[in-house]
């Protein structure tokens, strides 16, 4: 246990259109922890990666991550500073599609190339062969070349991951990174975000049960924006599960009962 | 859904449904009758006195293009008068070649005037596209008069820009390169602004995910997924321009239009239909061309 924590949230809450979409009192995560978010579609596990990427800030309470507060929206340069630090892999494989993969896992180095090279995408050796050491690491050494756009949903998850090995940041905040794979590239997914992050925090959305003894070393169940638990992953079975991910008319959201209709029909932001 | 489609209802009004396309139909029917009525009404409906004799003369006398005659032309034509007199001798295989030489200096100056003509349309283009892109979000005044020049320039035709610039720059191929220019301004402007609408938003959010700064983004996401759109409708369109460019010579901007109103008014069947063929191997090769650097480019 580190002195100070890398993510700290104090009565935190956030609300969008008049609906709570989280509302956490008091959460810690140390320095190289492994944990898994679990819950139901709308339980926030979104909204809280998006909280601690600073995408997002809240509408009360406060946060820190990695030594930077995020009550206040922060300024550009800060962001940017904390974005360094922080690796995301997200749900929508994001990849610059038009770039190879061995210039999408350069894109990793922005934080440290900085100046015309970045923006001639003429990166320097060191930085290249390392790119490629990490497209070495994931298997995808071969197709170094080829465009992210022809590449199969795993593989762009694999070069999602080495742009993480690229970036070396403190953070790893994942969103489903598995959502769209098959079972055996998502267990080997999971396996090279777990060895991505071997030097740091990381987050991981998950859904699939199977999955948490891989990822995580901790459980945090979200329901309807709260914590619904907070356990190691050895004492997380089925039932837990089960009772996270039933619907739950005596817990429902304060807000959202008085007319759940509505909320329905809104746009949720940041719902997963 | 729902609401989308009570918005378009009332959108639509009356043209709506079933009942609302027949009327729509009937409409149009009513609009080709008005047409056709009052053409006929005017006596302006008629092939001419001969079209059939007329027709087989002029296709006679095109399927017989007169490069041909550099080759088989009559090396000692003679021109006599009635009384048998001669008045010149001609070799028609070198006035023939000097018309094809003609025709190549012509045809190199309708490519220039397509080619700068287009890249002008393009430049003129680029920031007007960006303030009329709608996901940029460019103040909505500027907005506003960007997408009316781009309109406005979209709608004049290029034979009308180059009448009225001959009068502006004189005659020659500066009219036709700022015709060109202005009239594909719009297209161009119309074409870059949805490419800049269709813009990757995940390639843009992968980038500043890691912490990247405006200008490293631009480069690294923007430009990449932009520019393959940008190149490919410029080829699209310095095609298109260099089919357009042929007719302008009919005003006097010089190239390969200069020798198509000559044929013409001298009914030279034969000089037209090289000229046209000389065209259609332009713009067929540059079609080729264009569509594999689109293709490699995709």
């Amino acid at each position: 246990m580190s002195p100070t924590p890398c993510i700290a949230l104090h009565e935190v809450r956030c609300a969008a259109e008049g609906r709570v979409l989280l509302e956490i009192d008091r959460l810690t995560i140390n320095h190289g922890e492994r944990i898994a978010i679990v819950g139901h579609n709308g339980a926030g596990k979104s909204t809280l990666l998006r909280l601690l990427s600073g995408f997002l800030p809240p509408s009360h309470g406060q946060i820190e991550v990695l030594g930077h507060s995020l009550s206040q929206p922060l300024p550009g340069a800060d962001l940017r500073a904390l974005r360094v630090e922080l690796g995301q892999v997200m749900q929508g494989l994001h990849l610059v599609a038009r770039l190879s993969a061995r210039e999408n896992v350069l894109i990793g180095s922005l934080g440290r190339v900085t100046g015309w090279r970045s923006w001639t995408r003429y990166f320097p050796a060191h930085e290249v062969s390392r790119a490629e050491a990490a497209l070495q690491a994931v298997g995808l050494l071969p197709h170094a070349q080829t465009r992210a756009d022809k590449l199969s949903g795993g593989e762009r998850q694999k070069v999602a991951i080495a742009r993480l090995l690229m970036q070396g940041p403190r953070l790893i905040l994942a969103d489903e990174p598995t959502a769209a794979l098959d079972p055996s590239a998502a267990a080997e997914v999971c396996q090279l975000l777990v060895k991505a992050a071997a030097e740091a925090t990381l987050i991981t959305v998950v859904h699939n049960p199977a999955l948490l003894p891989l990822l995580a070393e901790r459980v945090i169940g979200l329901k309807n924006g709260r914590i619904a638990f907070d356990l190691p992953v050895a004492a997380v079975n089925d039932e837990k599960l089960l009772n996270l991910y039933r619907p739950d008319a005596a817990q429902e959201n304060p807000l959202s009962s008085n007319d759940s209709r509505t909320t329905m029909e809104l746009p949720c932001p940041g719902t997963a | 859904m729902r609401l989308a489609s009570v918005l378009s209802d009332r959108a639509l009004g009356p043209f709506s449904g079933r009942l609302g396309f027949l009327g729509l139909a009937l409409i149009y029917l009513v609009l080709i009758a008005a047409c056709l009525g009052s053409l006929a009404q005017e006596g302006e409906l008629s092939l001419g006195r001969n079209p059939i004799a007329n027709l087989l003369k002029t296709a006679g006398e095109f399927a017989r293009p007169s490069f041909l005659d550099v080759w088989f032309g009559n090396p000692n034509l003679e021109y006599r008068s009635d009384d048998g007199i001669l008045l010149r001798a001609e070799n028609r295989q070198t006035v023939e070649m000097d018309y094809l030489a003609g025709l190549g200096r012509a045809t190199w100056t309708t490519i220039r005037i397509a080619t700068l003509g287009s890249l002008l349309g393009a430049l003129l283009a680029l920031p007007l596209a960006v303030l009329t892109a709608r996901n940029l979000a460019a103040p909505k005044l500027l907005a506003w008069l960007a997408k009316g020049v781009l309109d406005v320039a979209r709608s004049i035709h290029t034979l009308v820009f180059g009448l009225v610039l001959v009068g502006i720059v004189g005659l020659g191929p500066t009219a036709g390169i700022l015709a060109i220019g202005l009239h594909s301004m719009g297209t161009y402007g119309k074409l870059f602004a949805e490419a800049i609408e269709s813009l990757d938003m995940a390639a843009i959010d992968a980038v500043r995910s890691v912490g990247a700064g405006p200008v490293q983004v631009f480069f690294n996401a923007v430009w990449p997924s932009v520019l393959p759109q940008f190149v490919s409708s410029h080829l699209y369109i310095w095609e298109f321009n260099i089919r357009d460019s042929t007719i302008l010579g009919l005003i006097g901007a010089g190239g390969l239009g200069l020798l198509i109103t000559e044929a013409t008014s001298l009914f030279q069947w034969g000089r037209l239909s090289t000229v046209l063929l000389v065209v259609i191997a332009l713009v067929v090769s540059f079609d080729a061309l264009s569509r594999r650097i689109r293709m490699a480019l995709a």
